[in-house]
């Protein structure tokens, strides 16, 4: 809303400098978001919140002013002289819709000559940047940028047979607004109609057909209430929006219709001449009466931490224009005006009794309790985790939730079910590139897509080595749950092989659970490739997926090189985390270490060999570590690997004699030539 | 051969090695010495071994035992050679060939997330000002995220245009969530994470939520239609707005290292009254922090809570904007990208 100083002078006495007046503006609820100079005026910028529809007029600012500064406000008081001729005589309002207007009120004016409006209100209107059209629309607008009510105004003459119908729209109806464009309104929408055609859309705006002109002789004034959601919606769908609109939508003073009304005329009547008819015609709801608040003054203190005398507290009520009913030593009563529904509860009459005194004396070093505060857990798992990554060169990334459908169909691992789809896409969120994958308006089941994106974007850049991951929800679909499942996940993309990652995934097991162990099993994920993938398992529960990227993948996600992805479910890790690790006593005996070579058949997988290692070794086998596969077909024949490892034994107790040691290394080759045929070499 | 010739062929050997070692005057000339004697393929010793085969086979194990008599030697020819060089350069002699300025072995160290930095560093401070990090649902239900915050329906916030409501499509149950009573969206604000901690806890609550967070605007520099906030509540007997604004205070003043004026203006917001919008002062200027107020009696109801016996202060800020300002981030859609020479920044 953009005030004129010098027009704010008509109601309150501007003593103070304009810097110390938007100071306190600002602080009492009316930001300043700048004052730009006009002429010999200031255009002062203050930013209006919702619920104080009052203030998107002059007098409303110059009431806060008023009870800021305890001074004077002056409100004029219009009372426009009346001809003998009765409106009722030649006009009549119906309303048919009352949901979208609660009360409408016209005069009439015969004889009015058109022409330019008076000086001081172009001065007055140009300030606002409000363009000047002439003598009565300039009053109108006016008026509304006076008091906050719009008005309109119609030629008289073009309403036929004089009658004003508010309705709702008709389906395929259209309407010739006064910017000269034509709108197809639809039911829901309310429209002013004469008996024939609508002629103005109710709250947003008038029509070219009935709209003031040079020719026009009589005038007739609209005054109305229109329901605050009709109006914006109209407003919304048509993209037609007005300070009229702007104001309806915040919802306007009902009980001041009538004043707005007088008012324009007035100043029609003094700048265009012609004759008031006697009357008005008010259809439609009275107001609802307005009810009274009680404030208690210790809920001043309560809840805003200062005391405030109370000899401050009703004299600022009736500053802000409330009537006090009683008041003894504990509490006030009084009954809100008008214009201010948003006062219905004691707290209400808190804030406005507090934001007069002034928020600035609140002070901000009270003793306020300790309170120890915790990090739960799933917080310090995630921090760990983030550790881990970065620590192995790892980059964050974060991507938008909702994803197009080529890549919510691209991988699904933990939910069958169909995405949950956004009545909203997200706009302007996908690079060039992907501009023609789809609308981005599927929640999506995996992060891994979105972090190939992200890839690809950087493979585009031309930036090596990235490694990213992310955590995030997923969002799974469930018919059981009121609220779908929402489960934290950790994803991957990697620039390296599939073993430096996979170490990478072991590395942040054990970081969490030292005695964690992953093993992976065979899975089938076509974003996958067949042999370089697999199913995450910690113990019975299944952590995740990892694997290289297929080719016909790659393809699809314009990935340039090979890529590992991972994707692991955050809450299996989490219930797997062990925060206090525990000790074990360390041997002080030496270890023994022996390597062993063994032939056996491709097949055979290094984790049931290892397991075959273990089965009988008993606690004197401290470590099994896997040294390297090679293949000499010339020597072994073909689907033949040799497999090197070593293992190290240590006795808590004593020292390993040799024969202890040779009697372990004999049954483990015993075992691993019976479970797979393998034989040792050398 | 006879064993004699080839004791003295080792022998000479031995000598020569001796000599060679003992004269080398750096590092270099003597890796040159060990190749010529002790070389794996070419080695003078690997040669000369060759000619044990000639040494009649009844004097084979003598020979052999003298073989491993002189290599020995030798090895240890070489290496106190080795030492004598070694300690000589640590006695203050520089080799020019050694470049200490060469870069080390790249070793990249991953970054996190700028927008998880600022994360982390807010509820680090508000941790200790004793505000508990709380999670909650980022798909919500109308109730939590408008009804229980005392957004009546008629309000802009709750336009289906400004917000993402969901649907499950094609499913045997035909569940359309935004034709039912309570529809599904993606959350528009994290106060819903109050209503549900709320809902669940007796006062005194003092909780810190964050996370992202969607409303349906067009991506361009400043705006994205996915982003974060934090969100503080405190709920006890008698707090007040001091509290609101020392707890400001002394978070602001934690944020940015430096003791800062907060103050607070009245605004408007549906589940506060009074409803405050905070700023701080910084480098001559106030700059806003967020939206802050006492929590609504409507609010306090709705999650079972008695407004004559407890009250509470809420705030909001959006990280993005912090993040954005401390970082100096001109446009918010780097933040998504994830352009690794962006990330490499912070």
């Amino acid at each position: 809303m953009i005030v004129s100083w010098n027009w704010l002078t008509e109601y309150v006495d501007l003593a103070m400098t304009h810097d110390d007046l938007v100071d306190r503006l600002t602080m009492s609820g009316l930001n300043h978001e700048g004052t730009d100079a006009v002429d010999k005026d200031h255009a002062i910028d203050l930013e209006v919140t919702s619920n104080r529809a009052d203030c998107l007029g002059h007098i409303g600012v110059a009431r806060e002013i008023a009870a800021l500064y305890e001074i004077p406000l002056n409100v004029p008081d219009p009372q426009p002289v009346t001809g003998s001729d009765s409106i009722s005589q030649h006009c009549s309002v119906v309303i048919e819709s009352e949901a979208a207007c609660e009360r409408y009120t016209a005069r009439l004016i015969r004889g009015v000559k058109i022409g330019p409006s008076p000086q001081w209100m172009q001065e007055r209107l140009k300030s606002l940047g409000i363009g000047i059209v002439n003598n009565v629309v300039d009053a109108t607008n006016y008026v509304m940028f006076e008091c906050g009510q719009p008005l309109h105004a119609f030629d008289f003459a073009k309403l036929k047979d004089g009658k004003i119908i508010v309705r709702e729209a008709q389906p395929e109806e259209t309407f010739e607004a006064i910017d000269h464009r034509t709108y197809q309104l639809a039911p829901g929408m309310c429209v002013i109609a004469d008996s024939g055609s609508a002629v103005a859309l109710g709250g947003v705006m008038g029509g070219a057909d009935s709209e003031v002109s040079e020719a026009t002789v009589d005038v007739l004034i609209e005054a109305a209430y229109f329901d605050p959601l009709t109006v914006r919606s109209a407003a919304r769908k048509l993209k037609l929006h007005s300070p009229s609109s702007f104001r309806f939508e915040r919802n306007v003073d009902s009980e001041n219709l009538d004043w707005a009304s007088r008012r324009v005329c007035e100043l029609i009547l003094e700048s265009a001449g012609g004759e008031l008819l006697e009357g008005v015609i008010d259809v439609g709801s009275p107001p609802p009466s307005r009810q009274p608040v009680n404030l208690r003054y210790s809920q001043l203190q309560r809840l805003l931490g200062i005391e405030i005398p109370v000899d401050f507290v009703a004299p600022t009520l009736e500053k802000l224009g409330l009537v006090i009913e009683s008041s003894d030593e504990n509490s006030v009563t009084a009954i809100p005006p008008s214009w201010r529904k948003d006062l219905t509860r004691d707290v209400d009459l808190v804030e406005e009794v507090g934001r007069i005194y002034g928020f600035e004396k609140i002070p901000d070093d009270v003793n306020v309790p300790m309170s120890a505060s915790y990090r739960p857990k799933a917080d310090r798992v995630v921090d760990k985790v983030r550790n881990v990554l970065t620590a192995a060169g790892f980059d964050e990334a974060v991507t938008p939730s909702l994803v197009p459908q080529p890549w919510s169909d691209a991988f699904t691992p933990w939910c069958d079910s169909p995405p949950l789809i956004s009545s909203q896409p997200m706009l302007g969120v996908l690079e060039e590139y992907s501009h023609n994958i789809g609308t981005v308006n599927l929640l999506r089941r995996s992060l891994v897509p979105s972090l190939l994106e992200v890839r690809r974007i950087n493979d585009y850049r031309s930036n090596a080595n990235v490694n990213l991951f992310e955590t995030a929800k997923v969002y799974l679909p469930s018919d059981d749950r009121e609220i779908p499942d929402q489960p934290m996940k950790l994803a991957l993309v990697s620039h390296r092989d599939f073993f430096a990652v996979k170490g990478v995934v072991e590395a942040l097991v054990k970081e969490l659970n030292p005695l964690a162990a992953v093993q992976i099993k065979e899975c089938e994920e076509a974003l996958l490739d067949a042999s370089q993938s697999g199913a995450l398992w910690l113990g019975d529960q299944r952590l995740g997926w990892m694997g290289s990227v297929s080719e016909s993948a790659k393809k699809q996600f314009g990935l340039r090189s090979d890529a590992i992805v991972v994707e692991i479910d955050l809450g299996v890790l989490e219930g797997e985390t062990q925060l206090i690790a525990c000790h074990a006593n360390q041997s002080p005996f030496p270890p023994v270490t022996r390597d062993f070579n063994f032939i056996m058949d491709d097949e055979v997988r290094w984790a049931s060999l290892e397991s075959t290692i273990r089965s009988e070794s008993g606690p004197l086998l401290e470590s099994v570590k896997y040294l390297e596969t090679f293949r000499d077909e010339a020597r072994d024949g073909p689907g033949k690997k040799r497999v090197l490892f070593s293992v190290v034994f240590r006795s808590n107790e004593a020292t390993l004699t040799g024969a202890q040691a040779e009697e372990l290394c004999n049954r483990i080759i015993t075992n691993c030539t019976s479970a797979h045929h393998a034989t040792l070499v050398g | 051969m006879s064993i004699e010739l080839f004791i003295e062929q080792l022998e000479a050997l031995a000598q020569e090695a001796d000599k060679a070692f003992s004269e080398a005057a750096d590092s270099d000339q003597l890796d040159l010495a060990r190749v010529e004697f002790l070389g794996a393929k070419k080695g003078r010793l690997k040669s000369l071994q060759k000619n044990m085969g000639a040494v009649p086979g009844d004097q084979k194990k003598t020979a052999g035992m003298k073989l491993n008599a002189v290599k020995n030697s030798i090895q240890d020819a070489f290496e106190s050679a080795q030492s004598r060089l070694s300690s000589a350069s640590s006695d203050g002699q520089r080799d020019v060939k050694f470049d200490a300025t060469l870069p080390g072995e790249a070793f990249h160290v991953g970054r996190l997330h700028p927008i998880t930095q600022t994360i982390n560093e807010l509820k680090d401070i508000m941790g200790r000002l004793g505000f508990t990090p709380a999670e909650g649902p980022e798909i919500e239900d109308d109730y939590h995220n408008f009804e229980a915050l005392n957004i009546p329906r008629a309000h802009p916030a709750r336009d289906p245009l400004d917000n993402f409501y969901l649907s499950v499509a094609e499913t045997t149950s035909g569940n359309d969530s935004a034709l039912s009573g309570n529809p599904l969206l993606l959350r528009s604000q994290t106060s819903t994470v109050q209503i549900r901690v709320m809902e669940n806890t007796q006062p005194p609550v003092r909780i810190v939520s964050l996370g992202r967070v969607y409303r349906p605007d067009t991506a361009d520099w400043s705006h994205y239609p996915m982003f974060h906030q934090i969100e503080g509540l405190m709920v006890d007997e008698n707090v007040s707005l001091a509290d609101l604004k020392t707890v400001l205070k002394l978070f602001a003043s934690n944020y940015l290292g430096d003791e800062v004026p907060v103050r607070i203006r009245p605004s408007f917001f549906p589940f506060t009254e009074p409803s405050v919008e905070a700023d701080y002062y910084w480098d001559g200027k106030w700059v806003e922090f967020g939206g802050a107020g006492i929590v609504d009696p409507n609010v306090l109801r709705a999650v079972g809570y008695d407004p004559e016996k407890v009250s509470g202060f809420a705030f909001g800020l959006g990280i993005e904007r912090l993040c954005m300002i401390r970082h100096q981030i001109t446009d918010i859609r780097y933040l998504f990208t994830n352009d690794t020479r962006f990330l490499h920044q912070f």
